[in-house]
Formats: C-alpha cells, sequence, structure tokens
C-alpha cells in the first residue's frame, strides 16, 4: 500500500507503483451544463457568472451557489440549462447586434404569450447582463421585443434569451444563505497584515533588501 | 444560570462541529465531482467556523482559549457524539452521516436562536443561514440518490443501517438536561429527536430507503461523557501534529 | 496556479495556409482592434488547439495543484489556518472548475480532458510533482508558487480568448488571498521560533529549484511563437515572467532574513536583469515525463477519486440529458 505524506492519501490504501491506463470517461459522465447569474446586491442586474455541470437544476443551484458565491457578495441566483438558452450570434463591440439581426419567422409558436428573460453582452470579455423581461409567442418575438424595448441604443454584442419558465430563481427565503458571507474574513486578503512583523523583524536584525 | 450547564451544552456543540468539519475537509480534492467537492468544503469550514464561535463563547466564560481547547485536549476531554469522529468511509457513509447530523443541527440552531441565554442565541440566530443550507444540501442528495439506481440505494442504505445507532447516540441526554429545559436555554435532547425523527422521516419517504425500526436499535451512547471510539484520538493527534511542535508559537 | 513552459511546442497545425484568408484577416483585424473572441466566432486551428492545450493544462495544474498543499489540510495549525487551508485548497478545485469550462467552450468535453490527464497523455505544471514534506514546505506554496502563477496569470487574463480572460479574471481575484495567506504563514514562521525558522528555510531550499523552473525554459522565437503573441494567446515570455517574479518576491525573502539557496542570484544594475544559476533542465524534461517524486501518486489520487465517485455520477445520470457546450 502506497504510504503518502498526506495521510489522507495514506488512508486511500492505494497500490504502489503505476496505475494502468482508464477507458475513456463515457460521455455524460460529468453532467450536463447549466448557466448561472447572479444577484450582487438588491435591485442590481443579474449577471452571467458562468456554468455548473449537474445531473439537475435542483443540484445545479448547490453547485452554483458554491462555486459562484462563497467568495463574492449574493442576494440571489437564478440557474438555467445551457439548452435552454437561445443565442444570437456575435457582432462586433463598436456594433448593435439588434441592427444586424435577420428577424426570422418562428419555427414555433405558443398559443399564448409568455414570459421570456433577456440578457445583454455589452461588450465581448464581459458577462451577459439582464436586460429584462418582455412577453412573446416565441424566442424570435421575445426578440424583437427586446430591441423595442430596450434594444435600440448603445452598443449590443450578444443577446441570450430564455423563457422565464426556465429559469430556477432563489426565493426570498434563501437570502439567509448569504448573509454571512462578509464575515469569512479567512478568506480575504484584507485579513492577512504582516507588516509590523516585518518592520520588527528588520528593526531587531537590521536587514536589508540587497543583504 | 447555572455556568456548568451551559460549558457543557457548549463543549457539545463546539465539539461536534469541529470533529465533523475535520472530517469533512478530508473530502477536499478528492470528491466524486468538482463542484460537489467544492460544495463539501465549504460546509466543512462553516462547521469549523461556528465550533470557532461555540469556543469563543467558552473562552469569555473562563475555559482556555480556542485553539488550545481544540488542539490540546485528549480524547477523553471531548464531547462530541461518536458520529462525528467515524472515518469517512466512502461517500455514501460521509452523506448518510451529513444528512443525519445537519437535520439534528437545524433543529438545535432553531430552538438555539430563541436561547434565553442570549450569547447563543445571538450566535445561534446568525449562523442559521449557513446550516438551513447544509440541510438543504444533504436532503437533496439523499432525496436524489436515494432514488435512483439499485447500487446507489444499496450502499445508502448500508451506510444509513450502519450510523443510525451512532445517530441516535447524538441525543444522549446531559447530567443538566432538566435544568436546561427550565431556564429556557432550549428544549433539551429528546424535544430534538422527536422533531429530527419526524424531518429525516419526511426525505427517506421520499425515496425507496427505509429507516431501521428504532426501537430495536442500541443507541451508541458515552460520547457526550468522553467515551470515544479507536477513531477519535488518532484524528486528534493528527490534526495537532504541527501545533504541537510548538503550542506557545505563533503559526 | 500556473506556470508556462511546456505549453507552446510546434504543432502540426503550423501552416496557415490552409485557413480561409479573408476570415483569417477579419479574426486577426478583431484582436489587433483589441477586442475578444467569442467561442462562436471564426477562429484558425491552431488558435483552438493551442488554447485548448494551454487552458486544459491549467485546469490540470489546479486540480493536481489541490495535493501538494492538500497534503496538510487535516493538520494546519490553529483555527486561523485551518480554516483558510480549507479555503484555500477549495479554491484551486474551483478554478479547475472554471478553466475546464473555458476550455470546454472550445470543443473539448471534461471527459476528455479528465481522461487524458489521468493517463498522463496532457501535463500539468512540473512543480506539483515535488512532495510538500512538512507544513513549511505548504505556506512556501501558497505564497510563491502562488505568486509565480498570478504573474502568469494576470499576463493571460489580457489574452484574446473571452472566456479565459473571465475565469482568470476570478480567478486572479480569489488568489489576492493565496498570496497573502502564505505571506502571513511564511512570515509568521521566519520571525517565529528557531524552530519554525528552521523548518521554513528548509523548505525554502526544497522549492526554490522547482520555482526558477515555474515559467518554463527560455522561449526560443519561432514564427510559431510570434503568431500565437500576435494572436494574444502569448501574453509574455518565460524570461520575461520569471524576471518580473524574481523582482517581485527575491526583496520580500531577503527581508526576511532568509537566505535563497542559489549563491549566483543577484540583480544586474546595469542591465536590469536577475542572474541566476541556470535551473537543472534535464531534471525538469525528465519529472515533466513522468519520473519525478510524486508524478505516480498525484495521478494514481485523481484517478482513485474519480473511480470511487463514479457510482454516485452513473445514479444520476439523466438519460434524456444532452451534451452542450457551456456558452461562455
Amino acid at each position: 500500500m502506497l504510504k503518502s505524506l498526506d495521510p489522507r492519501v495514506t488512508r486511500l490504501n492505494l497500490p504502489e507503483g503505476e496505475a494502468p491506463a482508464i477507458e475513456p470517461k463515457p460521455e455524460l459522465d460529468q453532467f450536463e451544463t447549466y448557466e448561472a447569474f447572479h444577484q450582487k446586491k438588491e435591485s442590481a442586474a443579474y449577471t452571467y457568472v458562468g456554468p455548473v455541470h449537474a445531473p439537475n437544476e435542483d443540484v445545479a443551484f448547490l453547485f452554483a451557489k458554491e462555486q459562484y458565491s462563497r467568495r463574492y457578495a449574493c442576494v440571489g441566483l437564478w440557474i438555467v440549462r445551457t439548452e435552454h438558452i437561445q443565442v444570437t450570434p456575435y457582432v462586433g463591440d463598436q456594433e448593435n447586434v439588434y441592427d444586424m439581426l435577420r428577424m426570422e419567422e418562428p419555427g414555433e409558436r405558443s398559443a399564448e404569450a409568455e414570459a421570456y428573460e433577456i440578457f445583454h453582452l455589452k461588450k465581448r470579455g464581459k458577462a451577459h447582463t439582464h436586460a429584462g423581461r418582455v412577453m412573446a409567442t416565441s424566442y424570435q418575438e421575445a426578440l424583437q421585443e427586446a430591441r423595442k424595448q430596450f434594444g435600440e441604443k448603445g452598443l449590443i454584442v450578444n443577446v441570450w434569451v430564455v423563457k422565464s419558465k426556465h429559469v430556477l430563481q432563489s426565493a426570498e427565503e434563501d437570502k439567509d444563505m448569504w448573509t454571512t458571507i462578509p464575515d469569512k474574513k479567512y478568506r480575504e486578503a484584507i485579513a492577512y497584515k504582516v507588516m509590523d512583523k516585518i518592520t520588527k523583524y528588520k528593526e531587531e536584525h537590521k536587514t536589508t533588501a540587497s543583504s | 444560570m447555572n455556568e456548568l450547564a451551559i460549558k457543557d451544552l457548549l463543549y457539545k456543540l463546539a465539539d461536534d462541529q469541529l470533529i465533523l468539519g475535520h472530517r469533512n475537509s478530508e473530502w477536499t480534492g478528492f470528491g466524486p465531482i468538482l463542484e460537489e467537492d467544492i460544495a463539501f468544503s465549504s460546509m466543512a469550514q462553516d462547521k469549523i467556523g461556528h465550533s470557532l464561535a461555540f469556543y469563543t463563547l467558552l473562552q469569555d466564560l473562563g475555559e482556555a482559549d480556542p485553539d488550545t481547547v481544540a488542539f490540546t485536549r485528549n480524547a477523553n476531554q471531548f464531547h462530541n457524539s461518536q458520529l462525528v469522529e467515524l472515518p469517512n468511509g466512502e461517500y455514501d457513509f460521509s452523506l448518510i452521516r451529513h444528512f443525519l447530523y445537519d437535520n439534528a443541527e437545524i433543529i438545535r440552531f432553531e430552538m438555539l436562536s430563541q436561547s434565553s441565554y442570549e450569547p447563543i442565541a445571538k450566535v445561534a440566530t446568525k449562523l442559521k443561514g449557513e446550516v438551513k443550507y447544509h440541510v438543504l444540501h444533504a436532503n437533496t442528495w439523499i432525496k436524489n440518490l436515494g432514488s435512483s439506481t439499485e447500487e446507489a440505494i444499496l450502499r445508502l442504505q448500508a451506510s444509513l443501517n450502519e450510523a443510525i445507532p451512532y445517530a441516535l447516540g447524538m441525543f444522549e441526554s446531559s447530567k443538566y438536561e432538566q435544568e436546561l429545559i427550565e431556564a429556557g436555554v432550549y428544549a433539551g435532547e429528546e424535544a430534538v429527536k422527536a422533531e429530527w425523527l419526524k424531518r429525516i422521516q419526511a426525505v427517506i419517504e421520499k425515496t425507496d430507503l427505509k429507516l431501521p425500526d428504532l426501537n430495536s436499535i442500541e443507541p451508541k451512547l458515552g460520547g457526550r461523557y468522553g467515551e470515544h471510539t479507536e477513531h477519535l484520538q488518532p484524528l486528534l493527534d493528527e490534526m495537532a501534529e504541527v501545533f504541537k511542535i510548538d503550542p506557545t508559537a505563533e503559526w | 496556479m500556473y506556470g508556462g513552459g511546456n505549453v507552446f511546442e510546434a504543432t502540426k497545425f503550423d501552416d496557415l495556409q490552409t485557413e480561409d484568408p479573408a476570415k483569417l484577416a477579419e479574426f486577426e483585424a478583431r484582436i489587433a482592434r483589441g477586442e475578444k473572441i467569442e467561442p462562436n466566432d471564426w477562429m484558425p486551428e491552431l488558435y483552438r488547439k493551442q488554447l485548448i492545450r494551454m487552458i486544459e493544462q491549467h485546469a490540470h495544474s489546479e486540480i493536481i495543484g489541490a495535493l501538494p498543499e492538500g497534503t496538510w489540510i487535516t493538520r494546519a495549525p490553529g483555527f486561523r489556518r485551518k480554516m483558510a487551508q480549507m479555503a484555500k485548497v477549495q479554491d484551486e478545485v474551483g478554478h479547475a472548475q472554471l478553466l475546464y469550462s473555458a476550455a470546454e467552450t472550445l470543443g473539448k468535453t471534461r471527459e476528455q480532458m479528465l481522461t487524458d490527464l489521468i493517463n498522463g497523455k496532457s501535463k500539468y505544471s512540473n512543480v506539483f510533482n515535488y512532495p510538500a514534506y512538512t507544513w513549511a514546505d505548504s505556506n512556501i506554496i501558497s505564497w510563491l508558487i502562488d505568486a509565480g502563477a498570478i504573474v502568469n496569470q494576470m499576463a493571460n487574463a489580457k489574452g484574446s480568448y473571452g472566456p479565459y480572460s473571465r475565469a482568470l479574471e476570478r480567478i486572479c481575484a480569489e488568489e489576492a488571498f493565496h498570496l497573502k495567506y502564505g505571506h502571513d504563514a511564511v512570515v509568521h514562521m521566519a520571525t517565529g521560533s528557531p524552530k519554525q525558522r528552521e523548518m521554513i528555510q528548509a523548505a525554502l531550499n526544497r522549492w526554490w529549484p522547482p520555482i526558477m523552473t515555474f515559467f518554463g525554459p527560455s522561449d526560443k522565437m519561432s514564427t510559431h511563437t510570434e503568431t500565437l503573441m500576435r494572436w494574444k494567446v502569448k501574453m509574455a515570455s518565460n524570461d520575461e515572467c520569471r524576471q518580473q517574479f524574481l523582482d517581485m518576491y527575491v526583496p520580500k525573502i531577503w527581508e526576511l532574513g532568509l537566505t535563497v539557496p542559489d549563491p549566483n542570484l543577484k540583480k544586474n544594475m546595469e542591465t536590469g536583469q536577475w542572474e541566476y544559476t541556470e535551473p537543472d533542465w534535464d531534471e525538469f524534461k525528465r519529472v515533466i515525463n513522468g519520473d519525478g517524486p510524486c508524478n505516480a501518486e498525484r495521478l494514481a489520487v485523481r484517478r482513485t477519486a474519480e473511480e470511487r465517485g463514479a457510482w454516485v455520477r452513473r445514479a444520476l445520470l439523466n438519460p434524456k440529458a444532452k451534451y452542450v457546450k457551456p456558452l461562455a
């Protein structure tokens, strides 16, 4: 058995020596992906933070909460299955994608108008932020509505369109999960102050930076 | 209020969380999926943080500082339940322990946030949200895995059967039980246990798992009075290995 | 945590002749304007391949990099260190998650990347093949390896690929804590008891040679390298990163009265460049190719974690799920 410097590894009871190769991991061994959006403070727009791999949206929520909000202020979290996000083409930083879109006839329409969430990317390399909600009977119509309501002005590189019913939103009563984040100083750079110790040491030992 | 009673309660709370947080931290980097690895570590950190909060209350009552208390006592001076000191085993056991433990912990925190003893009430109120999330995490996993493949169900069931006697040991009554209840510090272990049973049953009913008949099970007692399994002392030795190189040093 | 070094070997895609000239011109113009490339944009095959390789290696370095410091996670002395050590190692796993996701947007799945890691087909930063003998080794890693990684990552964050930049911005923000935490721990050791001081000097002696190889050997300038620099894939040369690191950290080591175990290390005041004993690049190559003190253990641990967690993943696999690569 492998005796490691790490007692945790020793307890794994691994055989000594090189391990044989593994079979390639099967597809979806790591699950499908969900995209996460967080709200930094009350009334701020929800902003894209990144994906998680998860077996379903409830677990995706648990995962995203830790991966994307353990180190930063957060008051809300939205989760969307990647598959459920419709993406327009990307244009340049000095353009507005709504001006370039060829509006296509929708393939599918719902009988009743339903809510869609619209996310804008204002600059390449930045993150998509929530522009607002529109009512429509198709993704295409939602995009046209979005253009009318918040797409006329400014530079918009790319748009994501999601049906509101596909967004898992944290609830009001979930907020206390984040209230203690700012207290966890041990994982903030600002908690570590050693200048006093260094100064004292230098005074006692008269070291210089070039000794 | 009898200070000895309060101290006894605080030691139980703090020691449980220190030891479980330590155990859970052993998973960091070894988890079944990256995202879960991260989540499990956060909960381990929370637990250690909670223990620190309670050791700090003990210090306010005249006990030694939290580092000394946590890193220099021997196993027979620890008041944690034996459940939390057991080795991690495979992920099924760690998840089941997390589920059984945190569903009790949240009840304690809910009760303690209403406590007549204000310092505890304050801490419990502040940290309750974190425990609530730990419960959400545990229940989500048990619901998902507990009704999935036969392999997963068998594993969880075996771990549940193994852990249950130790879980019942969490509710071992203290010699100050009656005093604590009468003073309104909290409703006591029997009350925690009754509520706990309701909550874990509600989750288990949604799965293919079966809760063993608790009447036929002998609870593993003794932890609250310093009697432990052979696993605790090695855990403490490992935890304090560096600290004990020089206990007076600043690390 | 990541250094350069073994990333930019030439590939058979060097020849850009096969790329559509109009699209290539548009792509290069976008980068020249300072715009980022996003996943759905057209990109030359060389760009895609090199970025996948680079981001994947970076991700592997994070997940494997969690192990040397993980060695001390259960033994960190005192509450402050215990909690911080846990958070620090956790962050490395978190960074792996972010980076695997960024690489996925280029078309390689996490499954493929993990398979390649475990089977030794893709590399990770060589320093993590060295052991953390004592708590002090862990402190030196937290401070100086993370410091090196930040030099590298700050440069790469200005690169042209949107998802990688976004991930690196978050990573750099989080690593500010690592650096300060590591420095704090080293300062406590260096200004502490004689035993602590002895421990930290010994750890520095062990880690200095791997640290000097962290950024990789001097780059061989070729048209290939020039192309990658023009495309803002490679942002700084290995030697530039090493010089910047020495500039920032050697004085901080010296002010603690610690000795850097290289008698030739000094700053040449005329050239402004640091001079040092050339690292042992033969050893570097040997270790990268598998013959280091911890290579086998690191991969065995990763492999075991994957294997022992397989039942969890199998149990929750949704038969109706289909893979869609992350959007950004």
